[in-house]
């Protein structure tokens, strides 16, 4: 537990003073909002609400893919990574300090993001933003935790940034299906549909479980 | 790099030992059930609806078969080099991968020309269809991770790690892509024993030429990465006085 609060303080510290990632995610995603902005040929609000939910978990995950590629990247200056594998700490701890960490990062983007989001496609977030919040966290958390999982991964090897995506999107789907479906029916009438939440919390589960179990393997020097 | 406890180096273990007895006889096998699937589907009854292009069938459920057993190898293969540390395992995992994803290329490819026939179209989001599609994404990636990842080592490591977490994403893209509307338009023939007559015995020889093609296939490509492991071991070993090179 303590070997959680300090890789997450530790990560949190060093960003508050750079900075650079929450800095280039969140223009990331705002650009892909714009980008998808002027890709959309009309402006019909029936059309737009229909489409929104999609659009906006692409700018999400984008953003995610950005950050979580940085995630490790820093760990490598100075052999920081195989300070982390020495550490005399279970190293399921270590992940969840670094997938928390992220998840903090990405909330904050999220939430700049959908506000740039509903400004750019006119759609009145504020009347749902709680229930919206929800749905964007138990996405998030799928993210982060084979997200982080894998950042660990494609740091080293060749290529890392083009190999993060090509590993992550396949899995995660389950997340993505169930994160549009349940912004959808909420951006429709407003409601929290069952099955697209359970099936997010399903799937949360297991990639936790995986990864928690598996880091051990992924950080072995 | 250090190696974990348990980690050995082996060329051959029992079960290369054995994929090896197997490969000659599987590849008779192969041959004989081969013939007899060929002349049974040259006699099978043409179907009254689609006409002879339902002759597919005897091809590619087989094939996707072959591609399931080849994925679920490939994770149980990394599930064991992760437990015992057996590079022997890790060596089946990544020829299971490899000849898996030749055989779910070949579903992706067959699929696709049975549809324009019956459905008439190439491709709809049908559930099989993408939950295999990104099944062969995961599989593919899996590759790239293996070339991309320096130190054979820990190249078994990650991809072990990467193909468990692909195995455990299965059921669940079956239940997300049900729940976002991609209702399967596949028939449930197999469920339902509605096969027409004459229609069982060169589906049921397809399957069986399709497992042993790929256990064919999985015995010769286990046999070459054992042997490229011995070469490189040959190659590493210091040599002796008077040792020849």
């Amino acid at each position: 537990m303590n070997t959680l609060a300090a890789i997450l303080w530790k990560d949190l510290v060093s960003e508050w003073r750079s900075r650079d990632r929450v800095i280039a995610m969140g223009l990331f995603a705002f650009l892909v909002v714009i980008v998808l902005r002027f890709a959309l040929p009309g402006t019909d609000p029936v059309e737009v609400k229909r489409l929104a939910p999609g659009l906006l978990w692409v700018a999400y995950v984008f953003a995610a893919l950005l950050g979580l590629n940085r995630a490790f990247a820093l760990e490598l200056e100075n052999d920081a990574l195989a300070g982390l594998a020495l550490a005399p700490a279970d190293r399921g701890w270590v992940f969840l300090g670094k997938a928390l960490a992220n998840f903090v990062l990405l909330a904050l983007v999220q939430a700049a993001t959908a506000t740039v989001f509903g400004i750019a496609f006119a759609l009145d977030l504020v009347p749902i933003a709680g229930r919206l919040a929800a749905i964007v966290a138990l996405g998030s958390l799928g993210i982060c935790t084979v997200g982080t999982l894998f950042s660990a991964v494609a740091v080293r090897t060749r290529y890392r940034e083009v190999m993060l995506p090509l590993l992550l999107l396949p899995l995660l789907m389950p997340i993505l299906l169930g994160a549009v479906s349940a912004t959808t029916s909420l951006l429709g009438d407003g409601a929290l549909p069952f099955e697209p939440l359970q099936l997010l919390v399903v799937t949360d589960g297991i990639f936790l479980i995986v990864s928690f179990v598996s880091f051990e393997f992924v950080l072995d020097e | 790099m250090t190696e974990r406890p348990g980690s050995r180096v082996t060329a051959s273990s029992a079960l290369e030992r054995f994929l090896r007895a197997l490969r000659t006889p599987s590849g008779w096998l192969f041959a004989l059930l081969f013939a007899a699937w060929a002349v049974s589907v040259a006699r099978a009854p043409i179907d009254s609806v689609q006409g002879v292009i339902q002759k597919i069938l005897y091809v590619h459920p087989p094939l996707a078969f072959a591609a399931y057993l080849g994925f679920a190898l490939t994770a149980v293969g990394g599930a064991l080099f992760l437990w015992r540390g057996d590079e022997s395992f890790d060596r089946l995992a990544r020829s299971a991968a490899e000849v898996g994803l030749l055989f779910c290329t070949l579903v992706v490819i067959t699929g696709p020309i049975w549809a324009k026939g019956t459905w008439g179209r190439w491709w709809s989001w049908d559930l099989r269809l993408t939950v295999t599609l990104l099944l062969w994404f995961v599989y593919l990636a899996y590759l790239l991770l293996r070339s991309f990842t320096e130190g054979s080592e820990r190249a078994a490591r990650f991809a072990a790690v990467y193909g468990i977490a692909g195995l455990a994403v299965i059921p669940l893209n079956y239940f997300a892509i049900d729940m976002a509307g991609g209702r399967s338009i596949h028939p449930q023939n197999l469920e339902r024993g509605s096969l027409g007559a004459g229609m069982g015995m060169p589906f049921a020889l397809g399957a069986f030429v399709c497992i042993v093609a790929f256990v064919h296939l999985l015995c010769r490509r286990v046999e070459i990465e054992s042997l490229r492991t011995r070469l490189a071991e040959r190659l590493m070993a210091p040599r002796g006085p008077g040792a020849r090179g």
